[in-house]
């Protein structure tokens, strides 16, 4: 052992360096306690925040939305429960055997519940997961039944948006969709909530969403729940009475039933949209129930658009229905009288061009009634011409052509009112003098929209003012349309009530309801030889359009029809009014001035 | 007395040295008992936190882990009482055994954790991984001791190394990187104090960068995973990447004072991995915050110093290279793992002394301190 107690030489060597590396050791050690300083003291809030996003799991209660009704207290938006099948794995002893008795119950194979599960843990691992959607009562029943032998279902009763009306509503209250990603930006919006897209679901989402409450749960690493906080309360949306009549909207809706086309009726005293139907249309509930790729593919490629509200999206050229508007014009500035006279040959000749009549014989001499009752187009060529381009354009802007009505659902279309100065910016070319004839009779590049002329009709309705046609009641504003006699007023709804009464129009007369009229042809392509509308083709069949209010002498309902290569609006258009307003006289008796014959 | 020693050390290994019946109680008055007080001071937060961090789990491990500190301190009185030139004259027996046992884990071992490491004795379990550490430290040491010379020459380095390497070897066949990782800080502290030229300490860091790369080939795809987690814990947040950063939010989450005892959201809703044995400063850190933590560490610390002091004061080079050996693994697992658990070091299994879980390591670190504090007792007598 003399090797091991010899050697003590240099030991004082050995402590010095022993004392250096204890010393290295001391400074490590300040630098981990420095590094805990760093995360604990300096960081900690952070991390806190970390520690309670892991053990806090916020489910939200989602708030009640608002129930849509019809004038009538009628519901056309409402909420149903759905009841749709958790499954927490976890809390199964046998996954397997879970899956079988869920299979029994649902009869679906278990195989494809199992291919769920997997799909859903891999996404959201710590929930519990969806496997069945809008169960029936019967089965939730068996499933509760089951809850002792089985806890790890769960049933979860969710709100679903139920549109009871379908189709016959979509136009007006749009629908309900899961939130994309541009809606998610905000933060006002999660994955997974739902959002109210076109019509009065998305005008009014702010309203109608309420505000959802959230329970929030402590949950241990498992994802099991351990802990509850008191539950924030949430507050339950805003119902919304609309103006629409449910019954008016459901003939309209019915009557355009194989047609492309839009009705709109409203009050011309108020305002009040009581008919808002466009086709073809789609049912709001499929979105709603989470839209299948091939119902929305068949949504999409469909050539008609059925997602196209074409009662304020589309814009035609208002044909002769625009005619009314003209001889208003032309009696405010005095450019003619009622009883100024013109002659129709047939055609007229303008500024070096034959411009022809309707009505190839002619109507011989025509004053502004039997004009308009017989929608003589060189009666109003005379008036184009007397007024010019500028004239007609301020008069057509007075009744709110060429711009949105301020209508509460999104998408409305401005339509356009042609002139000079729109020529030159955006034609790039003059105006020519010719055109002015064409816009005179509504054809030409003017656009129009059939909530536009509706709202046009009111104002001739009411005798001069031009209501903001709305769908959720309230006090609109009601501008006048300034600088136009009140005798003008009346020669045309005079004439217009011709126009039902034995004019074009007469497919829409009702005997006992007094219904001013008009009725309109927009050309799709020009044709230089007369055709029968029945004998072209569907594409190049002209647009029909109707345009009218009842009864003339206090008019409570404007209604405007406009069906798309309809053909003539006499014999396509005409027929849809008509068909309304005896669903209205079905409600209102009283609006008839004597017992039907 | 020596003569006969040197005869049949065997008889003399557990003989108290006749000085203490001379001495008397003077002598046992100047040891550092300091160092048995911070350990047991703490084993006692360890026992505590472990309680805490075991609430919720099936198995309570308190009762355990007060069994296995009581273990500890009978473990202790022997190591003690040993003396460790006596013990230095079976060093070679006492490592070939140990050795023996590595090699027999890897066959009738239990598996615990991925690693086969265990002897299974009722229902507890015991690692030969950590005889095997005391048995190589005194080998080290009475090697390291018998040299002459101011400095190490290769040939007596390269002996040394050889002497770590093989069970570090055996280590990695189990596996168990972080018990093989313990030898390298041993050895190196080691070969400091004794005395390394250096040119030699530049060629020890080349080397150890040209081991690195081929350790980095040679370790296990998990164990590779762990340091590139390590690296960048956002790579695989819910896979490796799981634990460090559940620990670290536990840390952060605890800030100055802590959520207080049994109420740490990570640890009490199991977020925490290993949080009664690897982890277990992390539980501790959330529930006493970084008032806690400072503690701790100034205990560590403490306890450290101690050891450095016990080593720098012993008069001979055999006592003193064996307490920086311990002082060495000490350290290590004292730095690797609040290091690790706070984030700067990757998860390699490495307990904390006193306060992890486990039961073989508790009498480890009891048997090296009564081996420590049998250096600081023998030094006015092994000169």
């Amino acid at each position: 052992m003399a090797s091991i107690v010899r050697t003590r030489e240099r030991l004082d060597t050995m402590a010095t360096r022993a004392r250096v590396v204890s010393v290295l050791v001391g400074i490590a050690l300040a630098g981990i306690a420095g590094t805990y300083w760093w995360v604990q003291g300096l960081h900690g809030p952070e991390y806190r925040e970390l520690a309670d996003n892991n053990r806090l799991r916020r489910f939200p209660i989602r708030a009640p939305r608002g129930v849509v009704y019809d004038r009538g207290g009628r519901p056309l938006a409402e909420n149903v429960p759905s009841y749709n099948l958790l499954l927490e794995p976890d809390a199964s002893n046998d996954v397997k055997r879970s899956l079988a008795f869920a299979g029994s119950i649902l009869e679906t194979d278990p195989e494809q519940l199992h291919r769920l599960l997997v799909a859903h843990r891999r996404e959201r691992p710590v929930e519990p997961a969806l496997i069945a959607e809008n169960l029936t009562l019967a089965q939730v029943a068996r499933f509760e039944l089951a809850a002792l032998e089985h806890p790890e279902f769960e049933i979860d009763v969710q709100q679903l948006r139920l549109y009871r009306h379908r189709e016959q509503t979509a136009h007006v209250l749009g629908y309900l969709a899961e939130a994309g990603p541009q809606d998610l930006t905000g933060g006002e919006y999660e994955r997974g909530d739902m959002i109210g897209r076109r019509g009065i679901e998305s005008q009014f989402e702010r309203q109608l969403r309420g505000k959802d409450g959230e329970r929030v749960v402590v949950v241990d690493s498992r994802g099991r729940a351990v802990d509850e906080f008191p539950p924030v309360q949430p507050a339950p949306g805003t119902n919304l009475k609309l103006a629409i009549d449910l019954d008016l909207q459901q003939t309209a809706q019915r009557l355009l039933e194989d047609k492309v086309g839009a009705v709109v009726a409203l009050d011309p005293r108020n305002g009040e949209i009581l008919v808002l139907a466009s086709a073809p249309s789609y049912d709001p509930n499929l979105f709603a129930r989470r839209l299948r790729a091939d119902d929305w593919m068949r949504l999409i490629t469909n050539p008609n658009n059925p997602l196209q509200n074409r009662a304020i999206q589309n814009t035609m050229a208002p044909g002769s229905t625009f005619k009314p508007l003209m001889a208003l014009a032309g009696l405010a500035e005095g450019v003619v009288t009622p009883q100024t006279r013109f002659y129709c040959p047939g055609y007229g000749v303008f500024y070096g061009h034959v411009h022809r009549c309707w009505r190839p014989e002619g109507h011989g001499s025509v004053d502004l009634r039997s004009a308009i009752k017989n929608s003589c187009d060189v009666y109003f060529y005379n008036v184009g011409q007397r007024l010019g381009i500028e004239r007609i354009a301020r008069y057509s802007r007075k009744f709110g052509l060429g711009a949105v009505t301020g209508i509460d659902v999104p998408g409305e279309k401005a339509g356009l009112v042609p002139d000079a100065a729109w020529s030159r910016a955006v034609r790039k070319q003059p105006w020519y003098l010719g055109e002015t004839i064409s816009v005179a009779i509504g054809q030409g590049p003017v656009l129009v929209s059939p909530l536009q002329m509706a709202v046009a009709m009111a104002a001739i309705a009411n005798g001069g003012h031009r209501p903001t046609p709305h769908l959720v009641e309230h006090a609109a504003p009601m501008p006048a349309v300034a600088g136009i006699p009140a005798s003008a007023w009346a020669a045309v709804r005079q004439g217009m009530q011709a126009v039902v009464d034995s004019g074009t129009g007469y497919a829409a007369h009702i005997p006992g309801l007094t219904i001013g009229g008009k009725t309109g042809t927009a050309q799709v392509v020009a044709q230089r030889t007369r055709t029968r509308a029945e004998d072209l083709s569907y594409e190049t069949r002209d647009h029909a359009w109707f345009v009218s209010f009842a009864p003339v002498e206090h008019a409570q309902l404007v209604v405007v029809v406009f069906i798309e290569h309809g053909g003539h609006g006499a014999s396509a258009a005409a027929p849809v009014a008509k068909g309304i307003y005896e669903e209205l006289l079905k409600k209102r008796p009283d609006l008839r001035v004597a017992p039907p014959a | 007395m020596r003569s006969s020693s040197r005869s049949d050390p065997i008889s003399g290994l557990l003989r108290l040295p006749e000085e203490a019946a001379t001495a008397g109680i003077g002598r046992l008055a100047s040891v550092r008992w300091s160092l048995l007080l911070v350990a047991l001071m703490l084993s006692v937060v360890g026992a505590a936190t472990v309680h805490s961090a075991s609430v919720a789990m099936p198995v309570e491990y308190l009762p355990r882990q007060l069994a296995w500190v009581g273990a500890g301190l009978v473990v202790f009185l022997v190591t003690f009482s040993l003396d460790y030139q006596r013990l230095a004259l079976v060093a070679l027996p006492f490592y070939g055994l140990s050795m023996a046992l590595l090699v027999l884990v890897l066959f009738f071992g239990q598996v615990r954790g991925g690693s086969r490491s265990w002897f299974a004795i009722g229902p507890f379990g015991i690692q030969p991984s950590e005889v095997a550490k005391i048995a190589t430290a005194i080998l080290l040491a009475q090697y390291l001791a018998g040299l002459e010379g101011e400095y190490l020459r290769l040939r007596e380095i390269v002996t040394a190394i050889g002497i770590v390497l093989l069970p570090v070897a055996l280590l990695y066949f189990e596996p168990d990187l972080g018990g093989a990782l313990t030898y390298g800080p041993m050895l190196a502290a080691m070969l400091l104090v004794t005395g390394v030229k250096k040119r030699y300490l530049v060629i020890a860091a080349c080397t150890a960068v040209v081991v690195g790369a081929l350790g980095w080939g040679l370790i296990h795809d998990y164990q590779r995973e762990r340091v590139l987690t390590f690296l960048n814990p956002a790579r695989d947040p819910l896979g490796a990447g799981y634990q460090v950063r559940q620990s670290k939010i536990a840390v952060g989450s605890g800030e100055l004072v802590g959520r207080g005892y049994m109420r740490g959201t990570q640890s009490q809703l199991r977020f925490l991995p290993a949080r009664h044995t690897d982890f277990i400063f992390a539980v501790l850190a959330e529930e006493w915050g970084f008032l806690g933590v400072a503690f701790v560490l100034l205990l560590y610390g403490s306890f450290l110093f101690g050891c450095a002091e016990v080593a720098a004061r012993a008069r001979d080079r055999l006592g003193m290279l064996l307490a920086v050996g311990f002082f060495a693994i000490f350290a290590f697992h004292i730095l690797w793992n609040t290091g690790m658990v706070v984030g700067l070091a990757p998860n390699s299994g490495i307990p904390l002394p006193f306060l992890s879980y486990g039961g073989s390591f508790m009498l480890f670190a009891f048997a090296a301190t009564g081996l420590v504090l049998g250096v600081d007792f023998r030094r006015y007598v092994n000169r």
